[in-house]
């Protein structure tokens, strides 16, 4: 039952600015991931929330209370590194029961916790096992168990998983938001894989160069990212620079339906690749264009598309469809975002044309 | 060019063949079998002679073991005033320095480890330079400012010149050590509530008790071994076992005196390689580490 607000928070590190001018609240119980590419900072964010970094300004409140001036022991957060950080000299019952301790629980009491908190994360009986003697993924579990043990306002959580194979990583990652779901605890999960993130979030933070980007929804996210680093960055996406000019926009050399009352310019038109659809037959208003390479990722393939004064294009072909190496497709954009300068992108949505399939 | 020698000429006969493969075997090992044979000499040697004459009754030119065993000596020994005086002084000496030093070194060397300031590297190396040349010099102003300081003479000037002498194992061993510890895992510590404080006690400083341990053994064995810097500051009133170890031989005729201390000297050694074995064989270790 907690939320917190960040407030204005900037971190320098000598000359360089870690985080920039970042604010936003996350909700009692939600799941917020933070996601962006390497060194953006979003470490640093997480670790001036646990208070291992002291904000350079801003406030930090849990429950409208500041806790930026309180100490990292003294914050209601618990946090689950990207490292493993077990002690390696005590067993896996005394890592968890380590916190309990210094709060003066009864032995009973503890015992029980610990024993409760191994059950949550599949781990009962391993209570007297050492770190060393655990896997990987084992070394995590016990670690959000030890985090979870002490009933924090919020869990931190930094690429818990990025150091496990990818099978794995899939297991806890649904084993954890099961976990968040039942606890209904407010947790921030750092990441930069996006797939990660569009899983597991109620909402996602996109950073990048130390602020936030945008701040919304999975599917909000995907379907309008609200700047072309974010458009980029999160999933499968063509970005094909264009030119308005009378209220025209031109992609090369083939006009394209433009959003109302945009002014001359240059623009960057982002299509995903299942906005593009393909017909039987040659139109006005979709583009011919020659597969240049095809691969099959199993229920789907992805082809790349090239034609003259054009700039290649990614496409998602369902199975049934007939396509090869060489030959022409007639693919024709039902849905895109254009995108200028420090506006909002304007959406495009077009109904096929009468003869499509 | 090089040329090809012919392999050793078999000569008929069973000795001659034992002489030859004798011979290839000096040729493929013999550095490494004259090297043991040297460092057997060289370290047994002495000690099977100070060995025997620890419990020689008698033992007289040309004879290679003495003519008669026995106990007496030993008697003698400890009955001696200054021996019964000075063996308990020099344990007690010797665990005073290590723990002082302990003290003083410890956080310093967390401090290394942890921290970086200006001058980290140039203090660190300066541990070493007291080191890396002849204490004789530093002796030499050492005394003169102990001499000032009325400290000649007495245990505290002893015990300040062997804490000198601590301070490079004391610093760097544990330094390494603190450094070898992830700075996440006390970050760990200090999430679920430890203060500063108990992180150290609880999570840092079990991590490095091997390398800790090894560090107070071997500051405690060279504190109790070091003679020089006792020997300037503390005669005449102070006097350490090793101290009164070069009177003895000096000034005894008696050999035993000099065999008996020295073999009661050995027990420390003897105690470290001991622990320390232990230490790096103990299952706590083993099972907290993984090694
Ligand atoms: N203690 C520090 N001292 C100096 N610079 C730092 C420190 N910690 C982080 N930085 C810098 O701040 C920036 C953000 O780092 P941060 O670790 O937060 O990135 P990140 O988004 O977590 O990256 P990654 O995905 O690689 O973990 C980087 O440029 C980094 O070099
Ligand atoms: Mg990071």
């Amino acid at each position: 039952m907690a939320t917190l607000d960040l407030t204005g928070i900037y971190k320098q590190f000598g000359s360089v600015t870690a985080v920039h001018d970042v604010n936003f609240q996350v909700q009692d119980g939600e799941f917020m991931c933070i996601l962006g590419p390497s060194g953006c900072g979003k470490s640093t964010l997480l670790r001036m929330v646990a208070g291992f970094e002291m904000p350079t300004s801003g406030d930090i409140r849990i429950d409208s209370e500041s806790v930026t001036a309180l100490s990292a022991n003294r914050r209601p957060t618990a946090m689950v590194f990207q490292k493993y950080t077990l002690w390696p000299h005590m067993k896996v019952s005394e890592n968890i029961a380590f916190g309990l301790q210094l709060r003066r629980l009864p032995r009973a009491v503890i015992e029980q916790k610990v024993k409760e908190s191994l059950a949550l994360v599949s781990l009962s009986g391993y209570e007297d096992r050492y770190p060393a003697q655990l896997s990987g993924g084992q070394q995590q579990r016990v670690a959000l168990a030890r985090a979870l043990v002490l009933e924090p306002k919020i869990l931190l959580l930094d690429e818990p998983f990025s150091s496990l194979d990818a099978i794995l990583r899939v297991r806890l990652r649904e084993e954890l938001r099961r976990i968040q779901r039942r606890l209904k605890i407010t947790a921030i999960f750092v990441t930069h894989d996006q797939e990660e993130a569009l899983t597991l979030a109620d909402r996602i933070a996109v950073m990048n160069a130390g602020h936030i980007e945008q701040l919304a929804a999975p599917s909000e996210i995907y379907a309008s990212p609200s700047s072309l680093f974010v458009a980029d960055f999160i999933g499968a996406m063509n970005l094909i620079p264009g030119t308005v000019s009378g209220g025209r926009l031109m992609l090369g050399a083939l006009p394209v339906d433009a959003p109302a009352g945009l002014s001359d310019g240059p623009v960057t038109v982002a299509i995903r690749p299942e906005d593009l659809v393909v017909l039987d037959a040659p139109q006005a208003s979709a583009w011919s264009m020659t597969v240049e390479q095809i691969s099959d990722l199993g229920y789907y393939r992805r082809a790349i598309l090239e034609m003259p004064g054009m700039q290649s294009l990614k496409i998602f072909l369902p199975k049934a469809l007939e396509a090869q190496e060489r030959g022409t497709l007639h693919v024709y954009a039902r849905r895109y975002l254009v995108y200028r300068d420090g506006n909002a992108p304007q959406e495009v949505v077009r109904g096929l044309p009468v003869s499509a399939a | 060019m090089t040329t090809l020698q012919p392999a050793s000429p078999v000569v008929p006969g069973f000795w001659a063949g034992t002489a030859a493969s004798f011979r290839a075997m000096i040729r493929r090992n013999g550095f490494g079998l004259l090297a043991l044979i040297v460092l057997i000499l060289v370290i047994l040697g002495p000690l099977y002679s100070v060995v025997l004459w620890a419990f020689a009754e008698r033992w007289q030119y040309p004879s290679l073991i003495p003519q008669e065993f026995g106990f007496t000596f030993w008697e003698r020994t400890f009955a001696r005033a200054d021996i019964a005086e000075a063996l308990p002084f020099s344990i007690i000496l010797s665990l005073v320095v290590t723990l002082l030093s302990a003290v003083i070194c410890l956080p310093a060397s967390y401090a290394f480890a942890r921290m970086k300031f200006r001058g980290r590297q140039l203090l660190l190396l300066s541990f070493l330079a007291t080191n890396a040349f002849p204490r004789f010099g530093l002796y030499i102003s050492i005394a003169v400012i102990f001499f000032r300081l009325n400290l000649i003479g007495t245990v505290q000037g002893v015990i300040l010149i062997q804490l000198v002498n601590t301070l490079l194992l004391m610093i760097w061993i544990p330094t390494a050590a603190f450094q070898g510890v992830d700075k996440a895992l006390e970050e760990a510590a200090l999430d679920v509530g430890a203060s500063r404080l108990r992180v150290f006690m609880q999570i840092t400083l079990p991590m490095v008790m091997p390398a800790l341990s090894a560090a107070l053994l071997l500051t405690f064995v060279n504190t109790f071994y070091e003679a020089q810097g006792a020997l300037l500051i503390g005669l005449p009133r102070v006097v350490t076992m090793p101290v009164l170890m070069y009177s003895l031989i000096n000034s005894q005729l008696i050999v035993q005196y000099g065999a008996i201390v020295s073999l009661v000297l050995w027990l420390p050694s003897l105690l470290l390689l001991i622990v320390a074995q232990r230490l790096l064989r103990g299952g706590y270790l083993t099972a907290g580490f993984g090694v």
